[in-house]
């Protein structure tokens, strides 16, 4: 497989995943914030902190005072100038498809090319009001499953198959850290009792936005407690957007391909972090700092995955 | 869906509703020749499966089905791409649902032609990179290869497998009034719309499966396996399967579409010129994940020009440093072969018939429009006298660029444009403005004659092959002669028909 097509085919998986995860997420903390107690809030800004967008945005718009839910929605969802809003996912993920078309199921290509046109046609709507974002948002994720629906069920499990697999689980494990580090951005009441049911709502709208509730309560409980979810979230080795989950999928992943040992070693470092995490009565700061570093340890995956595969010629070259 | 139903009635009503079909659609009298309906509007043989069928399907269900091939063609991905100050556009591809159609037995005269064409030709290319006998002999003159600009130096001496230089050709045809088909150019650098013929056919088959079921339609469809093989004869290790890469310039290329659809038909590997490099034995390399692989066979898509910034132009990003080196050791297979745009001139193009009779000792089965070359004197004086009536042809352009439509031009135009021939006579050639063929096109609910030609596409390694047919462009603007794509062109698919007939 050519270093090039690699790439294109990590990155391709890798803005589908985004795309699909910046969709569940607004449509969760939108229905969140409509269950808070008036006295519990977080800024629409959060999810531009969480995104690790919130410097593009303050570059984008130096001026702006106020940043609310009719600036930063369209900003999340259809800024072209925003490499990571919905639109700009599906269109560099349709662009980096189109350069490895001959790798890919023909059907792969339609499909994508379809969720593209529907985003670019329609991205508009979500500007009319919740309803028409939320039937937006839901069109770009029903699209997206198909799209792994097809992968999975017509492409054969080779390399190519393999560098997908690997763009998707990195950007999901990278998302699941940052879609319950939103909870140490929210305000809680000063009255105990309207602080513990804003918790709970937060916590709950963190597992909704990682479509983890429903099996939350079956494998874990029917109470959403904060360590609980982390546990979850960070170690269950069962549902598919944990962030051990994603590892093993990385690791089988990365089994398939040649020369894996910098990659792997990157792979178990992070492992073995989340692995020996103390989650129990956890400080909201200690718990974001403990996630960045898990941030970090995915990104390090990310790097030795490009220095092996993807620029490993040009590395030749310059010695 | 009424076409289902239809079906059953369709041996009753068919007679019956041919003529009144095309009546009704208020279809002109044919000006020029129409290559579906003869001059009594009647259709020809090779068309009757055709009308009978439109004729079934009524003009609103035409028109509902034109509507579901655009949206398949958006959904397929079927585009090209225009460059522009707002960014890449990707135009979907304008398609006509109409098809063009032809007799098998008609093509068969045709396929002929176009396969002794290219033999000359190669022969042609072979022979002026090393003996250069044609000159010697006095029946190519020494001027006009030095006037061209796609005769390149650094091939002298080579002979490829075969002797073969240019594998890929694109032969332009368009048919005159009394219904000859004349060879209007070949494109033997890097002929492209093989792909648009191919997906015509699939589109046409999404929209229309009941034509193909059961019917005297040739296939298309074994284009991609044809030309593999024909790549695959250019390796230089024979024996082990190949290693074909196809080497695009990238997605900005106005034909990328059809590149990466060619690598996937062919299970060949998509390639940029910074995936390859060549090393110190002077073989191709591509840099894989896991290191460098040996490459056997490049398809290129990239004119001489940018092929090897070693070789020729030197401020190339799009080739491969060193790949002029590899082919000339023996150590690649490049198709078509550097330098075979020399035959690829409109200059040279006028000497064909020459050629064919000088390498084959035959006449051309498919004449040459007839031709005035401005580098001899008393033809380039008919030419600027007749600068109103001509086509004037750069030598070495293609696309359509820098020509001059005599009777469409000003006064001005035309003068600006006889200086231009008076200052380099050899750079051009003139030929009559042909009254070029039409077809019946769906423009609205309604058919209406549109000018259109065909480009078959004829491959040559160790043995020759034709396309069944070939890439009908149609000018989709009323009474234009312009097919490109890029300038209100569109397509369709082209049908040879087996009407059973001894002269059809």
């Amino acid at each position: 497989m050519l270093s090039r097509v690699a790439e294109n085919l990590y990155w391709m998986g890798r803005y589908l995943e985004r795309a699909e995860n910046t969709a569940r997420f607004i449509n969760s903390m939108t229905q969140v914030r409509l269950d808070l107690p008036r006295s519990a809030s977080f800024g629409w800004d959060v999810l531009l902190k969480v995104a690790g967008l919130d410097h593009l945005y303050a570059e984008r718009y130096p001026e702006q005072q106020v940043i609310d839910e009719d600036s930063i929605i369209p900003f999340l969802i259809e800024e072209p100038d925003n490499p990571s809003s919905i639109l700009a996912c599906i269109h560099n993920a349709r662009e980096n498809a189109r350069t490895v078309r001959e790798v890919l199921p023909m059907d792969l290509w339609e499909r994508i090319n379809s969720l593209y046109l529907y985003i670019r046609d329609n991205a508009d709507r979500a500007r009319i009001g919740r309803g028409p974002r939320n039937e937006l948002l839901q069109g770009v994720i029903g699209r997206r499953e198909s799209i792994i629906g097809l992968l999975t069920g017509s492409m054969s499990e080779d390399v190519a198959y393999q560098f997908i697999k690997l763009g998707r689980n990195l950007e999901r494990a990278d998302m699941t850290t940052r879609i319950i580090d939103v909870n140490s951005a929210v305000r809680l009441p000063r009255d105990p009792a309207l602080a513990a049911v804003t918790v709970e709502r937060m916590w709950l709208s963190t597992l909704n936005a990682l479509s983890a509730l429903q099996m939350y309560r079956r494998h874990v409980g029917v109470h959403v407690r904060g360590n609980d979810v982390v546990n979850y979230l960070l170690k269950d080795p069962h549902f598919p957007r944990t962030v051990l989950h994603c590892m093993a999928e990385i690791e089988g992943c990365l089994s398939v391909l040649p020369e894996h040992k910098e990659a792997m070693k990157k792979v178990r470092q992070c492992w073995r972090r989340v692995e020996r995490m103390v989650v129990d009565d956890l400080k909201p700061t200690v718990l974001h700092e403990y996630l960045d570093q898990v941030q970090s340890d995915l990104g390090e995956i990310h790097n030795a995955v490009s220095r092996q595969y993807f620029h490993r010629h040009q590395q030749a070259a310059e010695q | 869906m009424p076409t289902r139903k239809s079906l059953q009635g369709a041996g009753t009503f068919a007679a019956l509703h041919f003529s009144m079909s095309v009546k009704l659609h208020n279809y002109p009298q044919p000006e020029v020749f129409d290559e579906l309906l003869d001059t009594q509007l009647k259709p020809r043989p090779a068309a009757r499966v055709l009308f009978e069928y439109l004729d079934r399907l009524g003009a609103p269900e035409l028109v509902a089905r034109r509507e579901s091939v655009d949206a398949a063609i958006m959904a397929m991905g079927i585009t090209f791409t225009v460059y522009s100050d707002a960014g890449n556009i990707d135009r979907a591809w304008p398609f006509d649902i109409i098809p063009r159609t032809l007799s098998s037995k008609e093509w068969a005269r045709i396929d002929a032609g176009l396969k002794q064409r290219l033999t000359a030709l190669n022969l042609f290319i072979d022979d002026l990179y090393n003996g250069q006998q044609v000159v010697k002999d006095g029946v190519f003159p020494l001027e006009v290869l030095e006037g061209s600009k796609n005769f390149r130096e650094q091939c002298m001496g080579m002979t490829p497998r075969f002797g073969v230089w240019s594998h890929i050709c694109g032969t332009d045809l368009v048919r005159d009034s009394d219904g000859t088909v004349y060879v209007l150019e070949d494109n033997l650098r890097v002929p492209s719309g093989v792909s648009y013929m191919l997906e015509n056919r699939q589109l046409m088959k999404r929209l229309f499966p009941e034509l193909f079921k059961a019917s005297d339609i040739l296939p298309v469809d074994d284009y991609p396996a044809q030309l593999y093989d024909t790549l695959a004869a250019l390796s230089p290790r024979p024996g082990d399967r190949p290693v074909i890469v196809v080497l695009t310039p990238g997605i900005y290329n106005s034909a990328y579409f059809e590149h990466s659809y060619l690598a996937q038909k062919m299970g060949a590997i998509l390639v940029e010129g910074s995936d390859l490099v060549v090393q110190a034995d002077d073989c191709v390399y591509m840099k894989t994940i896991s290191g460098q692989r040996r490459v056997d066979v490049i398809y290129r898509r990239i004119d001489d020009d940018f092929i090897d910034p070693e070789a020729f132009r030197p401020d190339s990003a799009l080739g491969v440093k060193g790949l002029m080196r590899a082919w000339r050791a023996g150590k690649v297979g490049i198709a078509n072969a550097p330098g075979s745009g020399v035959a690829d001139d409109k200059v040279v193009y006028t000497f064909v018939p020459k050629l064919i009779k000088y390498y084959l000792d035959q006449d051309a089965i498919l004449p040459n429009v007839p031709s005035w070359m401005c580098m001899v004197e008393d033809q380039c004086d008919h030419v600027l006298a007749n600068l109103d009536k001509l086509v004037v042809k750069p030598a070495n352009e293609s696309g359509g660029y820098g020509m001059l439509i005599g009777p469409r031009a000003s006064a001005e135009e035309r003068r600006k444009f006889a200086e231009l021939i008076r200052a380099n006579p050899r750079n051009y050639m003139a030929q009559p403005t042909l009254s070029i063929s039409t077809a019946p096109t769906l423009i609205g609910d309604k058919l209406a004659p549109r000018h259109l030609d065909l480009r078959p596409f004829v491959l040559q390694s160790d043995k020759l092959y034709a396309t069944t047919g070939g890439l009908t462009r149609v000018a989709l603007r009323e009474g234009s002669l312009v097919v490109n794509s890029s300038q209100g062109g569109g397509s369709k698919d082209t049908w040879i028909v087996d009407t059973h007939e001894e002269d059809a």
